[in-house]
């Protein structure tokens, strides 16, 4: 995520024109919370409220979503290293307004970066039942346990937008597979105490 | 012929000629053939083996391998009826009684199948309908180092790919958790097998 460029910073003393604190503060949670492609259509819905021509609020918007993104991707956290930011012309009063909501919304929009992190489809769900197979083609009376499982995958976020593709997956498993799957899982969480501990 | 226990259905014409076949081997060949059987029906993918020691007992014991072979498939139908049925060695016994095996032979035909019957019922419960059965599953964990939104993550993955037969096809699944969904993951498999170990 690049450093904001003067004429970004420019773009943003627009805001000196919203008609009150709290509708900046709605403004920058939108702007984060917008992947890039729906910009466009956000500037257009702001821009009545900012008294801005359509370039204008573009300008505005990215300069916003641009300045947003950057603090949370350094990781910033402290009200200095925000102000720094911004170039020593720029307007007091609203540098200290943005820095402000900037360090309201940081951890929350933290998470939201993580959560929306590209990743393999998501297990969101887990269901399990057993059944005892009592008879089959091939053997008329048994008393066989089996476990059902069913998984629910979301697809990729970042691919589906705003209506994830959930996918439901039904397994069966043996008593053994069983057994050989919680050996591997419990391999797996003596590995992931030992670097817990290191 | 009196009611049988292996099957509902009538026995093929043939079978009693076989039977009778049957009788007028000794009591070694009888042994040595039963042995051939079992060695079949507990490897049944072995077919070429099967057929070969066949042909080898045909030519050892100067049988022609056609009518061999009419024998064994007459033999066959017991067992395999027995084995959907859950037959005890009795009910085994009596049925080639029924059908015309010597009682000498049915005896130790019935004595065989009593100690290869775990193996047997085991491989025909195998054999059940399993749907979309998981085969294996193979694993990795990380840490996330960084992404395109935040420079230092630090946090930790699982990635699972689940290796499934869905028909005779074999389909991989990926699936992604955190760390929390790893351990209530291992929490509900952990309540899955007591609850899977309380009806073994």
């Amino acid at each position: 995520m690049a450093a904001l460029r003067d004429a970004e910073f420019a773009a943003l003393q627009s805001l000196l024109k919203a008609p009150s604190k709290d509708a900046v503060r709605q403004l920058c949670q939108e702007c984060f919370s917008s992947p890039p492609a729906a910009l466009g259509t956000l500037a257009q819905r702001a821009c009545p409220g900012l008294a801005a021509g359509p370039e204008e609020a573009e300008q505005l918007v990215s300069a916003l979503h641009n300045l947003t993104r950057r603090v949370v991707y350094c990781g910033l956290t402290r009200a200095e290293e925000i102000l720094s930011l911004f170039p020593e012309n720029f307007h007091q009063n609203l540098k200290n307004l943005l820095t402000k909501i900037i360090l309201e919304n940081i951890s929350a929009w933290r998470n939201e970066a993580q959560a929306s992190q590209i990743s393999l489809p998501r297990l969101v769900d887990l269901d399990w039942r057993v059944d005892i197979k009592t008879s089959s083609d091939s053997i008329v009376r048994m008393a066989v346990p089996t476990c059902l499982l069913q998984l629910k995958i979301q697809e990729d976020a970042a691919l589906c937008g705003n209506n994830p593709v959930v996918s439901a997956l039904t397994v069966e498993l043996s008593k053994e597979t069983l057994d050989t799957m919680l050996e591997g899982l419990g391999r797996i969480r003596d590995q992931l105490s030992a670097v817990a501990n290191k | 012929m009196g009611l049988l226990n292996f099957t509902r259905d009538p026995v093929p014409e043939a079978v009693s000629g076989d039977m009778h076949n049957l009788n007028q081997l000794s009591a070694q060949q009888f042994s040595a053939l039963t042995e051939v059987l079992f060695r079949f029906l507990t490897e049944p993918k072995e077919v070429e083996r099967f057929l070969a020691q066949l042909s080898d007992f045909a030519t050892m014991n100067k049988i022609s391998l056609g009518p061999l072979k009419n024998i064994v498939k007459s033999i066959l139908l017991v067992p395999n009826g027995a084995l959907k049925r859950n037959l005890s060695s009795e009910q085994v016994k009596a049925d080639f009684i029924a059908l015309g095996l010597s009682e000498e032979k049915a005896s130790y035909f019935a004595e065989q199948w009593k100690v290869n019957s775990p193996t047997l019922t085991r491989l025909a419960v195998g054999q059940t309908l399993m749907i979309n059965q998981l085969i294996d599953m193979e694993w990795k964990f990380g840490v996330t180092a960084g992404s395109s939104e935040l420079e230092k993550v630090g946090s930790i993955f699982l990635q699972l790919k689940l290796v499934i037969k869905k028909g005779s096809q074999l389909e991989n699944v990926y699936v992604e958790l955190t760390l929390p969904q790893f351990y209530s993951f291992l929490h509900e498999m952990e309540r899955v097998k007591t609850s899977l170990e309380s009806f073994s």
